[in-house]
Parts: structure tokens; C-alpha cells; sequence
């Protein structure tokens, strides 16, 4: 059983890649939808119900941004009614609900790769970049909570010294600033310590070998692959399948290309899902075969 | 996305992106691409500046020492970014780059941004404050001697950079939201995002004014003392 999540790297950096270039670069209504409904899909199928909080903060932010453009924007031809001497027109406030559905959706988008991409999956995508790079941020990764431990220790300590009172300001900023200090020196001189600790142990002699998890399969490859097919097609399809929103809403007369352009879309949106569903499908009928 | 492994190709690379292929895609941007494309244009100029600075990094020889002293200051900027309302990553990628050196000041900067966007939200925008804090920490390296002689003068960098900053991450906010820049709606970004920018100044400059001293001389003490 292997989830969508659970592809290497580079073949889900790819899907990313491929489902977003769409969701970020056309303002078509049907691409927008879709794009939105795979998104929310994915990311209640990751995250379930949880995070209340930034749903709302989202939807504050799609709210705000379609109502801005109208009062901003002043082109179109439907005029609504006329405030301060500017026209709010239909189309801007359409185009304001579709810039924000489209920004919602990338936002979701985002959320979920964030998930799925979690720092050592990262390290093994900018190890393939350069492997110095990689030896960096996993060092600064491992740096933060280390800092913060140090950080506290050394609070403790000053406090057990009672070198400044909690109640007082001015004291209590002289007392952070006193730790950044003494951490900051410990930070550069561990540094070099470790720097010097690689340098016996021999780093940089040999070409650098790296480790990772991640194996590559032929279902990765695959995954580029109908990724990247599934994109260029809904490119190809819906590129003379212009929609405009200005001076008047208009589409282009639907032609026989459009309609596969859409389904492949909703295939590349949906993917993650059916990836998913295909597996849970098949671990139950290896389950009921036992 | 692959190691480049052979030197001559690294080389021609450095000198086809900044000179051909960067300035081409703007120009193609310009004039060829509907007004639309303008985003995808500005994300693969920012993909393409880092792949640069990349190939920069893995072929100039840098000391382990110099790499570790790095993901220091890298690890400092993402604390700094959990201080409420000010923060002081420029300020730090700024004093990394004066005492590290160009290509560590821009490192400092783009990664900073880069990991630090595993706590604060990842999105579109990672690209261009990478590039935006990468290229402070590239120009303060470069000025480091009259930064390094001049106290006002490094204030003003600061000041300045905090500023510029926030006119950089405008343009993005506008794009992103029209996909297309005009200069009313940037106007209205850059006066929405005044108290922001007025903050970035102050922080920047506060920061340096509080830690230009005590972290130079730190930094300048692990130099003398390690022979960096």
C-alpha cells in the first residue's frame, strides 16, 4: 500500500508543480472551480477537519479581496450603481470573486504540499540541487531547537544568579539581550567546533555520498509522467478557449478541444484522491482474499 | 533540478543566466506574452536567480568552517523571526554578509526565508522574499568595507533595505492579486502596507543599532581566533 504521499519527492514536487502552473495562470471559471474542488478534497483528506481557525481567516480574505476590486477597479460595462463618482461595475466584482477563488485555491494548494513536504522530504529535494545546500539546512534545521534548549538553559542560569526581575522592563529586555549574547558566542564557537569535528573525521575529501529513504520507482515515474501529460494537455486544450472578464464577460464559443481540456484537468486535480482510493481499494480486496 | 557536476557547464551557466537568459525572459515578457504571463514570468525570473547563486555556491570552494558559521546565522534569523513585530533577519543577514561575505549574506537571507516558511506558511511569496533578503544580504557584502567604516552608513543600508524590501514583497502583492501592475492599485499596496514598511525601517534600524557592535565583534573575534 503506497498513498499519494508517500511517492518520492521529486514525483510529488512535480504533481505540485504541474496542477499549480494551471491553478495560478488561468482565470477560466470551470479551471477555477476544479481547481478548488481538488484542492479543498486534498486538503480535508490530509488534514480532516482541523484548523477552524485559518478556513475562517481565508474566507475573511476572499471576502475582502472580492469586494476591494470593485471599488478599485472601474472598468467593464454592466455598471451596478455609482459610488463617490466611480461606477462599481459587474465585471470587476466578478473578476474579484474569481481572483479570490483562484487565490483561495492556491493557498489550499499550498497547505497541502506543505504538509506532504515535511523537512526531510525538502532536505532530499535540494540534496538533488547540491548537496552542500542540503548539508546547510539540515544543519540550521537542527540549530533551531537547539538554540531554543540553549536558549533556556541559560536563562535558568542567569536567573538562578538573579541577575534581572521578571517585573521590571527595562531589566527584562537587558536580560534577553544579555542571553542573545551569551548564546550567540556559544552558537559561532559550537560552530566551529563542528566544523572542525567534520574536518577530522574527514568531510570534504572524497566526493560526497548522501543517504536518503526515498527510493524511485516506475509508479513515481509514472506520476511525473501523467502529471505532466495531464497539464500540457489542459494547457494545450484550453489556451484558445480565451475568457474574458473585461470590457463584458465573454467566452469563447466552446469548442470540441475544451471539453477533454476540463476532464483532464479534473483528472490532475482529482489524482492525489484517486491515487489513494485505488489503494485503500486494492489493501481491502488483499484483505478479504486472506 | 540535478547536480551539475561538470565545471565548464557551471561556468557557462553563470554567465548565460545573468546575461542572456534572465534579461531574455523579461524582454519576452514584455512584449510577446499576453499581460497575464507576467507572474509566471516573475516566478521564473526569481527560480532562475536562485539556480544561479546555486551553481555560484557548489563551485567556489567554501570552507566547512565558513558552511557551519552559515547555518548559524541561518538558524539566528529563523529565532529572530518568532520575536512579535520586530524582526531582525535583515538586520542579521546584513551583519552575516559583512563578516561572511557576499555568497554567505545571500544564503543567509534566501534560506532564512526559505525554512523559516515551514513555521510561518509557505506559498507563492517564499520565492520572492528568498530573492528579496538574499540580494539585501548580496549587496551588503559587496558593500562591506564603507558598511563596516561608517556607522550612519549602515543605519541608512538598513533603513533603506527595509524599505526596498517592502516595495519588492508590493509589487508581488499586486501581481498576484491582478496580474497586472498599475500604478494606482500599487500606490494603494504600498499605502496599505506603510505601517509595515515604517515597522521594517525602524526594526531594521534598531537592530542595527543594538547589534551592529556586539555581533561584529563576535564575529570578527571567531575570525581572528579560528583564522577564518
Amino acid at each position: 500500500m503506497r498513498r499519494f504521499s508517500e511517492h518520492n519527492p521529486i514525483a510529488v514536487a512535480v504533481y505540485f508543480l504541474c496542477v499549480l502552473s494551471v491553478a495560478m495562470f488561468s482565470m477560466d471559471p470551470v479551471i477555477l472551480i476544479i481547481s478548488l474542488t481538488g484542492a479543498l478534497a486534498l486538503h480535508f483528506r490530509l488534514q480532516r477537519l482541523s484548523g477552524g481557525r485559518t478556513h475562517l481567516y481565508t474566507l475573511a480574505l476572499c471576502l475582502f479581496m472580492t469586494l476591494i476590486n470593485p471599488l478599485v477597479s472601474h472598468h467593464g460595462a454592466t455598471v451596478l450603481f455609482v459610488m463617490n463618482h466611480n461606477p462599481v461595475t459587474l465585471e470587476a466584482l466578478l473578476y474579484g470573486t474569481a481572483s479570490a477563488g483562484m487565490i483561495a485555491a492556491v493557498l489550499y494548494w499550498f497547505r497541502s504540499f506543505t504538509c506532504i513536504m515535511t523537512s526531510d522530504r525538502l532536505l532530499y529535494l535540494f540534496g538533488a540541487l547540491s548537496p552542500k545546500l542540503s548539508l546547510i539546512l539540515s544543519m540550521a534545521m537542527r540549530y533551531v531547537p537547539l538554540f531554543g534548549h540553549q536558549a533556556r538553559r541559560t536563562r535558568q542560569a542567569q536567573q538562578a544568579l538573579g541577575l534581572y526581575r521578571e517585573d521590571n522592563l527595562i531589566d527584562s529586555l537587558r536580560g534577553d539581550a544579555r542571553i542573545f549574547s551569551v548564546l550567540m558566542t556559544w552558537a559561532l564557537e559550537n560552530g566551529v567546533i563542528t566544523a572542525d569535528s567534520m574536518a577530522a573525521r574527514g568531510y570534504g575529501i572524497g566526493r560526497r555520498s548522501r543517504f536518503s529513504i526515498f527510493r524511485f520507482t516506475l509508479r513515481d515515474g509514472l506520476l511525473i509522467l501523467l502529471s505532466l501529460l495531464l497539464a500540457g494537455g489542459t494547457f494545450w486544450a484550453i489556451h484558445a478557449h480565451a475568457f474574458t472578464y473585461y470590457p463584458v464577460i465573454s467566452a469563447a464559443p466552446a469548442t470540441l478541444r475544451v471539453i477533454p481540456g476540463f476532464a483532464a484537468y479534473a483528472l490532475l486535480a482529482l489524482l492525489p484522491l484517486l491515487i489513494d482510493a485505488k489503494e485503500a481499494i486494492r489493501w481491502r480486496c488483499l484483505q478479504s482474499g486472506i | 533540478m540535478i547536480v551539475i557536476r561538470s565545471r565548464r557547464l557551471r561556468t557557462l551557466l553563470r554567465f548565460l543566466l545573468p546575461l542572456f537568459i534572465i534579461p531574455a525572459l523579461v524582454l519576452l515578457g514584455a512584449v510577446v506574452f499576453p499581460e497575464r504571463l507576467h507572474l509566471l514570468v516573475s516566478l521564473g525570473v526569481a527560480a532562475l536567480s536562485l539556480m544561479l547563486f546555486v551553481a555560484g555556491f557548489e563551485r567556489r570552494q567554501t570552507g566547512s568552517r565558513r558552511m557551519v558559521l552559515t547555518a548559524v546565522m541561518v538558524a539566528l534569523c529563523i529565532a529572530g523571526r518568532f520575536i512579535p513585530l520586530f524582526k531582525p533577519v535583515t538586520a542579521l543577514t546584513i551583519l552575516a554578509a559583512m563578516y561572511l561575505g557576499p555568497e554567505a549574506g545571500f544564503l543567509t537571507g534566501s534560506l532564512a526565508a526559505a525554512l523559516s516558511n515551514f513555521w510561518f506558511g509557505q506559498g507563492p511569496w517564499t520565492a520572492f522574499q528568498m530573492l528579496a533578503w538574499g540580494l539585501i544580504g548580496l549587496a551588503a557584502g559587496y558593500l562591506t568595507r564603507p558598511l563596516r567604516r561608517s556607522r550612519p552608513l549602515l543605519l541608512l543600508f538598513g533603513a533603506l533595505s527595509g524599505a526596498a524590501y517592502s516595495m519588492v514583497m508590493d509589487v508581488w502583492t499586486v501581481m498576484w492579486y491582478t496580474e497586472e501592475l498599475t500604478w494606482p492599485l500599487y500606490a494603494a499596496a504600498l499605502t496599505a502596507a506603510l505601517p509595515h514598511t515604517l515597522l521594517y525601517t525602524a526594526s531594521n534600524v534598531a537592530f542595527l543599532w543594538f547589534l551592529a557592535r556586539p555581533i561584529g565583534e563576535k564575529l570578527e573575534r571567531i575570525r581572528i581566533k579560528y583564522g577564518l
